[in-house]
């Protein structure tokens, strides 16, 4: 199917190569990027733990580099990225893929505007989180910001001066039992200008996940604030946890899809800019998605029982699976804790901008410190950075499997 | 009768200083008047219609003169004080800045979120995104008109009678709060600037080269000197002017994100 995919936007490229002679409206562009991502792997944690108890049983974090080319093509009515990328990781083989980020048509007709194909549709206000991005679902604070890859979707939008409509049939083929992202969904967005304020509610019905409903506003407040505002009610969402039937020694994998009630998330946050280009964000939000402190204190209670029985002679090999099972715990939700603090400090000058950024649980005191420098020439981009995880031992950002990450890029834009 | 003499002097001392209050405030009304005629016959040297369509060529020039980096902007300019920036050099591809009265939107190309900018954020760069998109005064601002001086300190504009206008930004959401205007004593066109931030600092000095220094018709060229960080020189070049009136959803900053060809 990917190759399929690929394919068809490469046909499109060469169709819109062709038509270029006599269309001056097709447009080709892109970027190349060579990227070095080096990580630390942590030294505490379930992964460390099963490591330490029978190496080489999980994979664990190492450098990877890789050199990409991001291709765009748009032209009558049709739009397409592509991306190829080589990567090779430390230790590893060399590897090549490539991907379509987007291709998709799309037709105007007075004020409404219809898209069809694969497509990038993000939505919400925040920086750090975003309850309301309910058809891209996008990671947020990556270390590298790459375009998307879209969602298949049909959608049509209203345009007038101020207001904008826009309906969206996500996964249209998609099997009613996919999840997150990938389940099949019937999405509407209202955006409303109000003077320094901008509106936006949201509807969405998934196959599986049911109704949510949300609202956002994002207000400039005075010539260098601007307060911004998120928050969603769901009906149900998906998560797993563990089975709670389960032994602590399990055979098969104890973690679960399970459904969770009323869950509602917010995210409140603010820029403040002063004339210097000198700029703070700060952001707090609510994730009724990620595990409670309830769940945190079991899971850290069944790292130590498997420790514990690792010790009375249980086979290693066992304990070991067990504890690299127990990662799945990193990735049930956005959020790792359901309270999150979030504060950036950039500084614009010239072509440099340097940041500090941290991500901050208050319920375990667990942080995510960032620094990085970014010089923008006219064509050339080069960004390099540090990330550390750091808070006591006992907070669950210091059981992640990563200790630190560096990285350094180039992007040649032409 | 000395009494009635009092209140005879009572009142035409009454009468003397609202006669002087009322000539005061008719003098005043009438130099406000004066200021925004001369303010609006100064904007139609950039702005001969009330809809545009600009291309404009940004050349950043270091202070050791030698070049810096070089910037091409097509702007849309609008009546009411709506303006699409859309930016075309390689570095900034994709990206376009929508100002609708105060309120402002950056616009990136691999985002589909418009992002509420405040005006402090308006200032980034050598031009900021202000500078390029800001057509006209008249409506922005207020002032009073200083007197009568000479053009500039040097040159032959020095030997130029010029009217130097001082104004004061009427709205919240204007790139300098405070701009010293010269404008030229016969056909008002502008000459020269200083251009001043929230905080009262001097930002910017500002040159306008005209097509016809004889008789100018249009400003060709505005030379921003950076007064406070860089000392940068930003030429501001306008290639072409002509009238077009855009859709109006394409001052919707929700369907700018999805980056539609704005020919």
């Amino acid at each position: 199917m990917h190759r399929i995919t690929v394919g068809a936007a490469a046909l499109l490229f060469a169709a819109l190569g062709c038509a270029q002679a006599g269309d001056s409206t097709a447009q080709f562009g892109g970027q190349v990027r060579a990227q070095w991502v080096g990580q630390q792997a942590s030294s505490s944690g379930p992964l460390a733990q099963a490591n330490t108890l029978q190496s080489g049983i999980v994979d664990l974090p190492v450098g990877v580099g890789a050199l990409e080319a991001e291709l765009r093509a748009s032209g009558h009515g049709l739009s397409s990225v592509v991306t190829l990328q080589q990567q090779r990781s430390e230790g590893g083989a060399t590897q090549s893929r490539a991907w379509v980020n987007e291709l998709y048509a799309a037709q105007g007709a007075g004020a409404w505007q219809f898209s069809a194909g694969k497509k990038i549709v993000a939505w919400d206000v925040g920086y750090g989180f975003r309850p309301n991005d309910m058809i891209q679902q996008e990671v947020r604070r990556t270390l590298l910001s790459n375009t998307l890859e879209g969602r298949p979707l049909l959608m049509a939008e209203h345009f007038d001066a101020s207001t904008a409509w826009s309906w969206v049939w996500v996964n249209p083929t998609a099997s009613s039992d996919a999840l997150g992202a990938t389940e099949p969904a019937l999405a509407l967005r209202v955006y409303q200008r109000d003077g320094a304020v901008d509106w936006h509610g949201f509807a969405r019905v998934g196959a599986h996940s049911g109704a949510s409903v949300g609202a956002a506003a994002a207000w400039v407040a005075s010539e260098a604030t601007e307060l911004h505002a998120s928050l969603r009610y769901l009906q149900r969402g998906d998560s797993s946890a563990i089975d709670p039937a389960a032994a602590v020694l399990s055979l098969n994998n104890p973690w679960q899809l399970v459904t969770q009630s009323n869950v509602k998330q917010l995210l409140l946050g603010g820029t403040w800019t002063n004339e210097s280009q000198l700029s703070l964000l700060a952001e707090a939000w609510w994730d009724g998605t990620a595990p409670s402190d309830a769940q945190w204190d079991a899971w850290f209670a069944r790292n130590t029982q498997l420790g514990a029985m690792a010790a009375m002679g249980v086979p290693a090999s066992a304990a070991a699976g067990n504890l690299a099972w127990q990662t799945q715990a990193f990735s049930t939700s956005q959020s790792l804790r359901r309270s999150n603090v979030f504060l950036r400090l950039s500084w614009q000058h010239d072509a440099w901008q340097p940041a500090l950024d941290m991500l901050y649980h208050p319920a375990d005191q667990g942080r995510i410190l960032t620094a990085s420098l970014t010089w923008q020439g006219d064509r050339v981009q080069v960004q390099g950075g540090l990330r550390s995880y750091d808070g006591p031992a006992n907070s669950v950002l210091m059981q992640v499997p990563v200790s630190a990450m560096a990285y350094v890029a180039g992007t040649w834009t032409f | 009768m000395n009494t009635m003499t009092t209140q005879r002097k009572q009142m035409m001392k009454a009468l003397r200083i609202t006669i002087a209050f009322a000539t005061a405030f008719v003098a005043i009304t009438a130099q406000a008047q004066d200021v925004a005629t001369l303010l609006k016959a100064t904007d139609k040297y950039r702005m001969s219609a009330d809809n545009l369509q600009v291309e404009t060529l940004i050349n950043v020039v270091n202070a050791d003169g030698t070049p810096d980096k070089e910037r091409r902007y097509k702007v849309f300019a609008q009546a009411k004080r709506q303006s699409l920036v859309l930016m075309q050099s390689p570095a900034e591809a994709g990206q376009k800045v929508l100002m609708l009265g105060d309120d402002f939107w950056l616009l990136m190309p691999n985002s589909q979120r418009p992002l509420r900018i405040t005006p402090m954020q308006k200032l980034l760069g050598d031009a900021s995104t202000g500078d390029v998109a800001t057509m006209s005064w008249a409506e922005d601002y207020t002032g009073k008109l200083v007197g009568e001086e000479p053009c500039d300190d040097s040159g032959a504009a020095a030997k130029q009678s010029c009217l130097h206008l001082s104004l004061n930004a009427n709205r919240k959401g204007v790139t300098y709060q405070r701009i010293e205007l010269w404008i030229g004593k016969t056909r008002h066109e502008p000459v020269r600037a200083d251009l001043y931030v929230l905080s009262d600092k001097l930002a910017k000095q500002a040159r306008f080269v005209m097509d016809k220094p004889a008789a100018p018709t249009m400003v060709t060229e505005m030379v921003l000197s950076d007064q406070v960080s860089n000392h940068k020189t930003t030429h501001v070049r306008y290639l072409s002017r002509k009238e077009r009136q855009v859709p109006p959803e394409w001052l919707n900053p929700m369907f700018l994100v999805r980056n539609p060809p704005l020919e």
